[in-house]
């Protein structure tokens, strides 16, 4: 190790001992970010991966599109990529010290009156911003902490049935990450399907009852080559990115540079990339703000259906998966209208994973969007 | 116990423990090497050069998840009423080595905890009601007997250097190892040797940040990594600090060309996954000049000389001749170092895990802990944290109900049987691999020799895996189910050692009989199946012809279509494949590679393959 490093690696270390203390003495009742401010890889200095990128960014403007699983080679800078996302994220408005990040809006959610007590308006709740959530979900989560569960120690001294939220609490309205989630065991899976498809964290277990809101971006990655997902979490993600091995020794060379230079000195290098950072941060802020302004013409969303139609995609997640992400990426461009050349550019990554698998079908997916996109603009410049 | 330095032979394991010494963010070190080479003896003396205090932590090969990771230690939380929480195992290496013997027996999910563990530098623990956050920053170090099976590539993607395979020391160095077992050294020389190794590794680190590489040298290795088909980036990294390493052992201030060598024998060769091409252009794409200014780390006061500056004229020299220089010697390289270890370890097969098994049953014995749930004390083993949570919320009524019941309550915890939560695990299936064997008259006999010694090799192995293996051949107009899945070694043995050679090559129907054969296996449990073609690929007798007395004879693309259409699917039935190329090189159209790409499987050129070799790189 070089002095330098070992110098860098004690200062992290000694702030992770540090993190872990902070967390230990707030205990587990308070809400928490999980990310370390400011110490990731920065998302801009991340060389090449640009399907990755564009998805995870699409779904920064939309978190409707519902996620992005990012499959691969090893050692492509996948998981790193993502950890870097949650310095480009903006903030959210949430009522103070939620522990399941509610807005205003979410938290009065129901709220009746209840005999002789009035119930609660937006005026009695102090709100406060924070970045939005990146919650890593390690493949050693026991479901008890994915979900919440009683918790243990207010149970023990005072015998008082006290609720501690889990992994999908802390990430609602943020992101849910999974690494190699091609090897979350089968009983993880079939939780978070169900929240995924609820949108709420249900428990029901040790005599408690609860349910919170859990809305979630679910990213996940992995190497194919250890795994495969199952059918019903690969239609869970709005979006497939694909992430290869870069060839071209020029990138490589600067990958290394950059890696380098980063682990060197974190600080100088993060602040020689925070321009960029602040950049595509605003670029991204301004694509949330205009998305609801952009509009989508009706020939627009014929030529998506017959798409979808021609590439026998069942049901209409495809669709809308589609035209979700064709808005997002015409407002990120700076577009109030959706074009076909939007809906070009990001049709492989939202129906990539959605095509009827044919085992007599021998051209790449890709390949097939590409193939039934062109015939569709074809006949739609014949009609015309 | 035996210091480092008297293990006689492993030179390159040495030498690169000794890199990772000077530079432990290299990840680590995975030897792999037959019984009895002292392989895990000069693992754990690896202690010995390094700083006093540093933490060397041994995993167990049946370690439990809440081990590995850390979790609530329960003794001291009863005894303090507040939870207490246990570092595990990865968190106990922090700053230090954790050891790993027989690496490619751990278990699958103890392997992804590892290599989570190693690219985040930490372990996040989120289990039992617990969410912290552990340092878990080491050097992994694994030993492994490649006859047991292969270590999964994405823990030998985080690890930095793999040491070719070696067999037996000599006899003479044998006998030394028996000397030093008995103690027969001499005491004194060995502390100053260790001594003197640990000041020459203390005055490579001071000299690490001194060391410098040319732009073109790094381009070199690159373009190594590139041409091997190493996959991945994060290699580049590796090699680069491997090079760095060396060039500080040897206290230069500039990388030269021994350096890059041992970075490409122990890291590039070792991930390679095919030939390099020679004509290949080693820099068609080179960014401009004065985008990317070469590094020269900037150095604090130091003793040393300043590394020159990258502009002296005579390094200009140097670095226009360094990148030719690289490809000859990396040909050199792997000529040498490939027969014997790049078959045992970047060969490693591809494995797809069992999808959409959720009818699966849990059990109160084995496998993986998978939930806790009501049951009885005796009918497995007890979930004691869930115990105690499901317990917690009545202490206080029943300490009421038992001081009324009993005057004074005496325990501190009162756990009814209805309380009591048993574990349940998700058992391990075996695998299914199927053999397919060409058979056919383009098979040189040679080849055919080595096809046979290869199952003959993966059948013993199968048998110490209780994995199945099912034997296929085909050869004239059909292939042939000669051993349905089996664990019977003989009888396969048998079936191989009268199977001829000649005839046409019907690789369709081979290929359709495995997958009759692999829906079988599904029925009757086996979730993992795999196919291992030694073949060259060019199959010329349709299935068509098989059945259909009367038509024309298939053109070769239409026996080709019907090939591929095969192959599709079967890799989307989700059967893993590798293909084993016997072509020889100037014979091949490329009919091989094209079967594993629509079988979505590996393939390997193997022109000299080994029959060992084979069936280690099958059984991966």
């Amino acid at each position: 190790m070089t002095q330098t490093a070992s110098a860098a690696k004690k200062t992290a270390s000694t702030k992770a001992k540090a993190d872990a203390v902070v967390r230990k003495a707030s205990g587990p009742k308070k809400a928490r970010t999980k990310k370390k401010q400011g110490q990731a890889f920065p998302f801009t200095a991340i060389v090449g991966q640009d399907e990755m990128k564009l998805s995870l960014i699409l779904n920064i403007i939309d978190p409707r599109i519902g996620g992005v699983l990012v499959m691969g080679h090893r050692g492509t800078g996948k998981s790193t990529t993502v950890r870097a996302l949650a310095e480009v994220l903006p903030m959210i408005e949430r009522v103070k010290d939620d522990v399941y990040n509610r807005s205003v809006s979410e938290f009065l959610d129901g709220e009746k009156p209840k005999r002789g007590v009035k119930a609660l308006t937006p005026e009695d709740l102090t709100v406060e911003d924070i970045a939005v959530p990146v919650v890593d979900l390690p493949l050693g989560a026991t479901e008890d902490r994915v979900c919440g569960t009683i918790d243990i120690e207010q149970a023990l001294t005072s015998g008082v049935k006290a609720f501690e939220p889990g992994l999908l609490a802390q990430s609602n309205r943020g992101f849910l990450y999974i690494d190699e989630v091609n090897l979350l065991d089968d009983h993880l899976v079939d939780v978070l399907l169900d929240v995924a498809a609820s949108g709420r964290n249900v428990v029901e277990r040790e005599g408690i009852s609860i349910r919170h809101p859990a809305r979630f971006v679910l990213v996940g990655s992995g190497n194919p080559e250890e795994g495969e997902l199952r059918p019903q979490l690969l239609d869970r993600f709005g979006l497939h990115a694909r992430i290869i091995t870069i060839t071209d020794v020029g990138k490589r060379v600067e990958i290394v540079k950059r890696r380098h230079d980063y682990d060197d000195d974190p600080q100088a290098f993060l602040k020689k990339w925070s321009r960029e950072q602040k950049k595509l941060q605003r670029k991204i802020l301004k694509a949330k703000e205009m998305l609801p302004e952009v509009t989508m013409s009706d020939d627009v969303l014929t030529d998506v259906a017959r798409l979808c139609m021609q590439l026998g995609i069942d049901g209409h997640r495809g669709e809308l998966t589609i035209t979700r992400t064709a808005h997002a990426y015409a407002a990120f461009n700076g577009d109030k209208e959706v074009t076909m050349d939007h809906v070009r550019e990001i049709a492989g990554l939202a129906l990539r994973h959605r095509l009827r698998k044919d085992p007599l079908e021998t051209l790449d997916p890709g390949e097939k969007i590409e193939r039934e996109l062109a015939k569709v603009l074809g006949e739609a410049e014949e009609v015309s | 116990m035996i210091a480092f330095t008297n293990i006689v032979g492993m030179d390159l394991a040495k030498q690169a423990l000794m890199l990772l010494a000077v530079d432990p963010s290299l990840g680590g070190v995975v030897i792999p090497a037959a019984v009895g080479s002292g392989k895990s003896t000069l693992a754990r003396a690896f202690a010995d050069i390094l700083p006093e205090g540093t933490p060397f932590v041994e995993l167990p090969l049946n370690i439990t998840e809440d081990r590995l990771i850390g979790g609530v230690d329960l003794e001291a939380t009863l005894l303090k009423g507040e939870r207490i929480v246990q570092h595990g195992v990865l968190s106990k290496a922090h700053e230090g080595v954790l050891y790993v013997d027989s690496l490619s027996l751990l278990d699958s999910s103890a392997v992804s905890h590892v290599m989570d563990a190693m690219s985040r530098g930490e372990v996040l623990v989120e289990r039992e009601g617990l969410s912290e956050v552990h340092p878990a920053d080491f050097m992994l170090i694994g030993t492994y007997d490649p006859s047991d099976g292969d270590v999964r590539m994405g823990l030998l993607d985080r690890v930095g250097m793999i040491v070719p395979f070696t067999t037996q020391n000599d006899y003479r160095a044998r006998k030394l190892i028996v000397n030093c077992v008995l103690g027969k050294t001499d005491a004194e020389d060995t502390e100053d040797e260790l001594k003197m190794l640990r000041g020459l590794i203390e005055a490579a680190k001071e000299q690490l940040p001194h060391v410098s590489m040319t732009r073109e040298q790094k381009q070199g290795l690159i373009q190594s990594a590139i041409s091997l088909g190493v996959e991945g980036n994060r290699v580049d990294i590796f090699a680069i600090k491997a090079a760095l390493a060396s060039a500080a052992l040897a206290q230069r201030t500039d990388v030269d060309e021994d350096d890059l060598k041992l970075a490409l024998k122990l890291v590039l060769v070792p991930r390679a996954t095919r030939m390099p091409q020679q004509e290949e252009e080693v820099m068609d794409e080179m960014p401009p000049e004065d985008e990317m200014p070469p590094d020269t780390p900037e150095s604090e006061d130091q003793e040393q000389e300043t590394p020159e500056d990258s502009s002296d004229p005579d390094e200009q020299d140097e670095q226009e001749e360094t990148p030719d220089m690289i490809e000859e010697l990396m040909m050199e390289a792997v000529e040498t170092e490939l027969p014997d270890n790049i078959m045992n370890i970047s060969l490693a097969a591809k494995r797809k895990s069992k999808s959409g098994s959720r009818g699966e049953a849990l059990n109160n014995r084995r496998g993986r802990f998978v939930r806790a749930q009501e049951g009885e004390m005796r009918s497995g083993k007890v979930a004691i944290i869930p115990t105690l949570i499901s317990a917690a919320p009545w202490q206080e009524s029943r300490r009421k109900e038992r001081k009324k019941k009993f005057g004074a309550v005496r325990t501190a915890l009162v756990i009814n049987k209805e309380d009591v939560r048993i574990k349940k695990f998700r058992d391990k299936s075996g695998t299914l691999y199927v053999f397919i064997v060409d058979a056919s008259g383009s098979m040189a006999l040679n080849r055919m020799r080595q096809a046979k010694g290869a199952v003959a090799h993966l059948l013993e192995s199968a048998y110490v895996h209780r994995d199945q293996v099912s034997l296929i051949s085909f050869r004239g107009k059909e292939a042939q189910l000669l051993l349905p899945p089996s664990q019977s070694v003989d009888r396969a043995k048998r079936e191989l050692d009268v199977l001829p050679t000649g005839g046409g090559t019907p690789l369709a129907s081979a290929l359709f009989l495995g997958w009759e054969t692999a829906k079988q296996a599904r029925t009757k449990g086996v979730s993992q199946i795999m196919f291992v073609l030694i073949t060259d690929g060019r199959g010329n007798i349709s299935l068509q012809s098989l059945y259909e007395q009367d038509v024309p004879k298939p053109t070769k693309e239409e026996v080709q279509e019907e090939i591929e259409a095969l192959s599709a699917s079967i890799f989307a039935d989700g059967i893993a494949s590798v293909v084993i190329d016997t072509q020889m090189n100037y014979l091949s159209r490329g009919e091989a590679p094209k079967l594993a790409e629509k079988l979505g499987g590996r393939y390997f050129y193997l022109p000299n393959a080994k029959a060992e070799e084979i069936a280690l790189a099958a059984l991966a």
